[in-house]
């Protein structure tokens, strides 16, 4: 499987309520890129990812994915598209009284015709791709159990796995590890990357602490009021540079 | 920065504790005067609690020995003549077949101590004397047991009894009568019980039908009555606050006085009930289903809309979720509460259980009444632990 390459021209987001979320961006992603997005909360990281997977309509400028400009897409091609990029939440956003292996099983639905929905019916072998992905993230016996009767490490797990189904090129992963404790956050980050390098899945991720970003990073680019401030490699980030994006009084916390 | 200048010393004001503040005895005095007017015109009179007790003794006694199962009874009967004026001879019956009642002599003025021996009745039962004046009212002069063989012996005194309207020798001839009763065959319901039964479903149906109008009604208004889908626009906002508006209205009208309503526009029945009770939870489910509607978690929505998920696809896996385990949970709490309700809706008429016992306190049948009250609290509880279940496995 080939990672997708994203380049994004000038992508500007405007609110209705007059907020500018992104002022003019342009950066490109090469497949296979662990590109980690840093930025005080505001900064404009949810809005850009949602714009790639048009949850949100950008307001002026291009995103081509594979070379595909997809802020012109028809409403099904945008669903289409929406298949092809996994996305992974803070929240996790699971189904809460849903089962895991009903959770997992709906990142499958843009691949199946609607009719199944009404009858809740999975062909066999999209439950076993369930049962194996909840496998590979390191949960199978928890494919019965309700979903918040998980840990929050355990969700986040099946949001992976729910990514997984899609069979994606690209995962955009918005603050995955932001509700985690430090160590539940580098076992949901090393099965992200793992399915980055195994998979050359291209990976876009948002990340509070500095020391996660270099630790998983290939690149991190930084935003601050919806402008790119850093493009570059992780240990190009010094206090200056720190300062820089996230304000003079701001102090790095060592999250290891 | 520098302080040149010293910080004033504070003043301490100890404050007075609250229990002298202004405000709480103000709080205090007005509290009085509520309750002091509450006394008065709720006309509380605890001695009458004292006073009124053996007028509902008999009423708490009876709540506990309802009428439940009962067995068939067969008797015996036998009368022998009897005089009390030693002129008078006492009538010429048949000779009685079967058992035998003897006394010593037939004539016995008022007063007479009398032994009474009796034998070829039903053995080890029970067995009741009747003293008979001549217009034939019996009066119970002794209860006796037959032994094993059937036979029995007892003392009467001869009562003093009314010899009829028109005097004369006529008036002295009496009788005795000796009845014997003993059950025979298994216990059985009672009528009540199976009136009861009968009243108790209809009151369980009432209540499912009641509620199964209300939910039909209530779903597709709850929708519209969802701040989060309607207040985007003017017009939304408009058929929100109508809904809404319609919801709280209805539900302060209790059901008792819709029931009334009910009962004159389609008659004394259960159907008057049901549409009083489904009215009414059409607003109290609507209010709940569309509280349940604003609470939904917009982030699995967001989730499967991103998997590239039809709109059909995110209602059934994101949405339908999130509604339906709480709409079947408030749809048992709502049924379990109509019931309860639908006990009372009979007390105007609206048919079910309430009805019946409405009529049992009126005619003072007391135990008949005692195996309603029960029935309700049976099922009431029933209901209310069934409702309990079903909500813990889908909340």
């Amino acid at each position: 499987m080939k990672g997708a390459a994203i380049s994004i021209e000038h992508l500007v987001k405007t609110f209705p309520d007059g907020t500018r979320a992104l002022r003019d961006i342009s950066f490109e992603v090469k497949p296979g890129e662990f590109v980690v997005i840093i930025g005080l909360s505001g900064s404009g990281k949810s809005t850009l990812m949602r714009c790639i997977n048009r949850l949100i309509e950008p307001t002026s400028g291009r995103i081509l994915i594979d070379g595909v400009d997809i802020t012109t897409l028809s409403h099904e091609e945008i669903r289409r598209l929406r298949r092809s990029i996994g996305m992974i939440f803070q929240q996790f956003n699971l189904v809460k009284r849903a089962p895991v292996l009903t959770n997992v099983l709906s990142g499958r639905l843009g691949y199946l015709p609607a009719s199944y929905a009404l009858m809740n019916y999975f062909p066999k072998e999209q439950v076993d791709r369930a049962m194996a992905n909840l496998a590979r993230v390191g949960i199978p016996e928890k494919a019965r159990t309700r979903a918040d009767q998980l840990s929050g490490g355990q969700q986040q797990r099946v949001g992976i796995a729910r990514a997984l189904m899609q069979e994606p090129k690209l995962i955009l992963a918005d603050e995955p590890v932001a509700s985690l404790d430090p160590a539940t956050s580098h076992s949901v980050l090393k099965h992200v990357e793992d399915l980055n390098k195994k998979d050359g899945i291209t990976v876009l991720c948002s990340l509070h602490f500095l020391s996660l970003a270099r630790r998983y990073g290939t690149r991190i680019l930084a935003l601050k009021g919806g402008e790119i401030v850093f493009d570059g490699l992780p240990a190009d980030i010094d206090e200056q540079r720190f300062k820089a994006i996230y304000g003079e009084d701001a102090v790095e916390v060592e999250i290891r | 920065m520098k302080q040149d200048v010293a910080a004033p010393r504070p003043i301490v004001v100890r404050p007075r504790p609250w229990f002298q503040s202004g405000k709480f005895l103000l709080f205090l005095a007005g509290l009085l005067v509520v309750y002091a007017y509450g006394w008065q015109v709720t006309k509380i009179d605890l001695p009458e609690l004292v006073v009124g007790a053996k007028f509902v003794r008999p009423f708490l006694r009876d709540l506990f020995r309802p009428e439940v199962l009962t067995r068939s009874k067969q008797t015996q009967q036998v009368e022998i003549a009897m005089s009390i004026d030693r002129a008078v001879a006492p009538e010429d019956l048949p000779a009685p077949t079967g058992p035998v009642l003897e006394v010593p002599t037939r004539v016995a003025p008022i007063g007479t101590e009398l032994p009474v021996t009796g034998r070829g009745f039903q053995p080890d039962a029970q067995g009741t004397l009747y003293w008979l004046n001549p217009i034939g009212n019996p009066q119970q002069v002794a209860r006796f047991r037959t032994d094993a063989a059937g036979a029995f012996t007892t003392a009467i005194t001869v009562p003093e009894a009314f010899r009829g309207p028109e005097a004369g020798p006529r008036g002295a001839q009496q009788r005795l009568r000796a009845v014997v009763e003993w059950p025979v065959g298994g216990l059985r319901a009672s009528n009540t019980l199976l009136i009861v039964f009968e009243k108790i479903i209809e009151t369980v149906f009432l209540a499912l039908m009641g509620t199964t109008i209300a939910v039909a009604a209530a779903v597709p208004l709850s929708f519209l009555g969802a701040r989060n889908l309607m207040a985007k626009n003017p017009v939304g906002s408009g058929i929100y606050y109508a809904t809404r508006t319609f919801f709280n209205i209805m539900r302060s009208i209790e059901p008792l006085i819709l029931a009334i309503v009910f009962t004159v526009w389609v008659g004394l029945g259960p159907f008057a009930g049901v549409l009083a009770l489904g009215l009414h939870s059409i607003a109290a489910l609507g209010k709940l289903y569309s509280e349940q509607i604003e609470s939904i978690d917009p982030g699995p929505i967001e989730a499967i809309t991103a998997t590239g998920a039809s709109a059909l696809q995110v209602v059934r896996y994101a949405v339908v979720p999130q509604i339906v385990p709480p709409f079947i949970a408030f749809t048992i709490y709502r049924w379990d509460t109509n019931v309860r309700m639908s006990t009372v809706i009979g007390f105007v008429g609206g048919g079910g259980i309430g009805f019946v016992l409405q009529q049992y306190i009126n005619l003072l049948q007391y135990r008949q009444a005692a195996t309603a009250v029960w029935a309700i609290t049976l099922v009431v509880a029933a209901m209310d632990y069934f409702s309990a279940v079903v909500r813990e496995k889908y909340v």
